[in-house]
């Protein structure tokens, strides 16, 4: 499957899961999306190789072998001064590891059993975080136009009323725009739902402001990509 | 000795005897104190002054008055049996007196003692006091101690006898007490013992009297109630577990093996592996579900409880579910006065309300609105959901809290979420209402104001 975002730069990749199946599958994912990657089934190698190499990203097993926990490779990473964003995948499921991971230094937290595209997602808007941030004041994708002072949107001149849930989705998605964002993605970010709610809610949101801003509008900018989620662009 | 020491009747036996014992102790030397040392006080004061009196008559009529003085007061019939007297001249010859030996060598002069005598020719202990007359003669005023012995031989022989009799006591009923307590254990042994074996229906027979033995018995039924319930649900929750990740396990096992046999052709492989993700997805929302209750149950979440605004919370929610309301027709409205605060999990208690609204957006049918309120009153804040929906029967009210319970079997579902939010209540001590709104349903989670420390009960 041919990624839908094009134009990520080849990044370096230390996968640090004992778990051969699962490493594999993410070394297999990340490689046909023209990633390198290393992987290291041993807590103690992961531990030297994360904090005495460079990377683009780190994915990173809680439960390793001889009783590791990842978190300790973690904070020793953090504590070398490295600022690598790091991606926790994990079984543990719980709110509560999900706090303690990212408190100890992780950008985010993958519960297992994940889908690749969520995984892949999540290591875009990591490693890409820092594009579109900051104090603008004014975002656009193709011929819409969002005033964040204003809290206002408009698509080829024409004025789009927006409830103010809906502008902070749509805030979001242009933010990270070209990106693949998911449906967990948007319900940490837009609603701060650390919670599976099982249904098609999002798809529901997501019609609703597509009605609002690609209908009567052309080229459709917002785009389902299915089995994975939702992107924002100019081109078709 | 073991075998004794380890019998709580011998135990308690024991300690009454002893008790017994000392209370004896007591009494005997209470009765001692007063009969022997006040008495003994009050004979050294009269002894002091009858010698006073007759040192006296020395110095009005000499040795010879004192001498008649002396024997008239052995003759008058008063306290014959323990009065002592003696005077000695000055070479240690008797005067007059009942004595017929006593002490010659380092006898104490000016003091009282007590010392050996002879009165009438019968050994004596008496309590004297030696007083030298001014021509050298002695003066010996003295009593015998004859009652004070009477006195320590029946405190002794009373302490015998009360303590024979009071070891008697105790253990005779020592043994009764035992027969008593082997009969009643026996029963909750018995039980106790079935129930080891795997028979959880056996209670203990409960006796006539409504003593201690009858009320740990009933204690311990009711708590064998209790088991047997949690084992009952703990077994009907497992068996829906079972049914409810078989059922999906074994179709989509189904659906990947038909797809292989048919493998010459590439679409149903992988229709039938997009079907099987399907499958797999909702499995796992099944599994975080039971987990999430599981975890709540468990309390081990209690920790990081921090002050959560309520207000931001419905927000949240009816901003995910107003879309989904729409679609359907419905207008889901959060109406909020004032911003509550409680004590808690905000994902949690964002995850409760978020299976209530989705609730009454999935089963209300033909209900115009869906309003979400808070509601504050002194010792409790609630979170409403209220619809116009069908509502819930009133017999069914009390079932779809329980675990994979479905009403209505045709909206697709996991049977879980009113579960869930029982249990997230529960751990906020709280609990969920619901409540018939005719028509409609309420749905109320009602939490405490302020925290209260752990394992208080809030029911109020």
């Amino acid at each position: 499957m041919p990624s839908p975002v094009s134009g990520a730069m080849a990044m370096r990749c230390l996968v640090i899961e004992d778990e051969a199946k699962t490493a594999d599958y993410i070394r297999k994912g990340l490689e046909e999306e023209g990633h390198g990657v290393v992987l290291c089934a041993d807590g103690d190698e992961g531990l030297r190789r994360g904090v005495g190499e460079q990377w683009d990203v780190v994915i990173l097993d809680r439960m390793l072998p001889n009783g590791l926990d990842g978190l300790n490779i973690l904070k020793s990473v953090r504590d070398a001064g490295k600022a690598t964003p790091v991606i926790i995948l994990s079984a543990l499921a719980s709110l509560d590891e999900r706090v303690r991971g990212l408190r100890e230094g992780g950008d985010d937290y993958l519960t297992k059993p994940f889908a690749f595209s969520e995984l892949l997602a999540r290591i875009d808007a990591l490693t890409r975080r820092s594009k579109q941030q900051g104090e603008a004041r004014e975002l656009a994708v193709a011929d819409l136009r969002m005033d964040l002072v204003k809290r206002k949107v408009e698509r080829a001149g024409k004025p789009i009323a927006l409830r103010p849930r809906e502008f902070r989705l749509l805030e979001f998605m242009v933010r990270h725009q070209g990106q693949v964002i998911t449906r967990t993605m948007l319900l940490e970010s837009v609603w701060d739902c650390h919670f599976d709610p099982g249904t098609n809610i999002i798809d529901v949101q997501i019609s609703r402001l597509r009605n609002k801003i690609d209908r009567g509008f052309s080229p459709p900018l917002l785009h389902t990509l299915r089995g994975e989620g939702y992107t924002i662009r100019a081109d078709a | 000795m073991p075998r004794f020491w380890d019998s709580v009747t011998f135990r308690i036996a024991l300690a009454y005897g002893g008790l017994m014992i000392v209370t004896l102790v007591v009494l005997s030397s209470i009765f001692y104190y007063y009969a022997v040392v006040v008495q003994a006080h009050g004979i050294d004061r009269r002894l002091l002054a009858s010698s006073v009196n007759m040192s006296a008559s020395f110095a009005s009529q000499g040795t010879a008055g004192l001498s008649k003085e002396i024997t008239e007061l052995l003759n008058d019939g008063v306290s014959q049996d323990t009065e002592v007297y003696l005077l000695l001249d000055a070479k240690g010859q008797r005067l007059a007196g009942n004595l017929t030996a006593w002490p010659t060598d380092g006898v104490p002069y000016e003091t009282l003692f007590t010392g050996d005598v002879t009165r009438y020719g019968r050994a004596s202990e008496s309590r004297m006091f030696w007083h030298r007359l001014l021509d050298g003669s002695t003066l010996v005023v003295g009593r015998d101690l004859l009652d004070k012995r009477r006195i320590r031989r029946l405190v002794w022989r009373s302490l015998g006898v009360g303590g024979g009799i009071a070891l008697l006591l105790v253990i005779v009923s020592a043994l009764f007490f035992r027969r008593l307590l082997v009969r009643n254990l026996a029963a909750i042994r018995s039980t106790t013992q079935a129930i080891q074996s795997g028979n959880l229906g056996q209670r203990i027979p409960l006796g006539k009297a409504d003593d201690e033995f009858m009320r740990l018995s009933r204690d311990i039924n009711q708590m064998l109630d209790r088991i047997q319930q949690l084992m009952d649900g703990v077994r009907h929750v497992s068996n829906s577990i079972a049914h409810n990740l078989r059922t999906p396990l074994s179709r989509t096992r189904g659906q990947l093996e038909e797809a292989l046999r048919h493998n010459h052709d590439s679409t149903p492989l992988s229709e039938a592996a997009q079907a099987a993700i399907q499958e797999i997805d909702a499995l796992i929302v099944v599994f975080e579900r039971l987990l999430q209750i599981a975890e709540a149950e468990s309390g081990t979440r209690r920790q990081p409880f921090e002050p959560v605004h309520l207000a931001a919370v419905v927000t949240d929610v009816v901003e995910l579910y107003d879309a989904m309301a729409e679609t359907r027709g419905m207008t889901l409205t959060a109406e909020l006065k004032g911003d509550p605060v409680v004590q808690g999990d905000r994902h949690l208690l964002a995850a409760a309300l978020a299976n209530l609204v989705e609730n009454a957006v999935k089963y209300a049918d033909g209900s115009p609105d869906i309003r979400v309120s808070l509601i504050e009153e002194p010792q409790r804040t609630s979170i409403l959901v209220e619809d116009k929906g069908p509502g819930v029967p009133p017999a069914e009210l009390g079932r779809v809290t329980e675990r994979f319970y479905r009403l209505e079997s045709r909206v697709p579902g996991t049977g879980l979420g009113l579960s869930i939010v029982t249990a997230i209540a529960y751990l906020h001590q709280g609990r969920l209402q619901l409540e018939d709104a005719a028509p409609g349903l309420r749905a109320r989670i009602v939490l405490p104001r302020t925290r209260l420390p752990l394992g208080r009960d809030v029911s109020g």
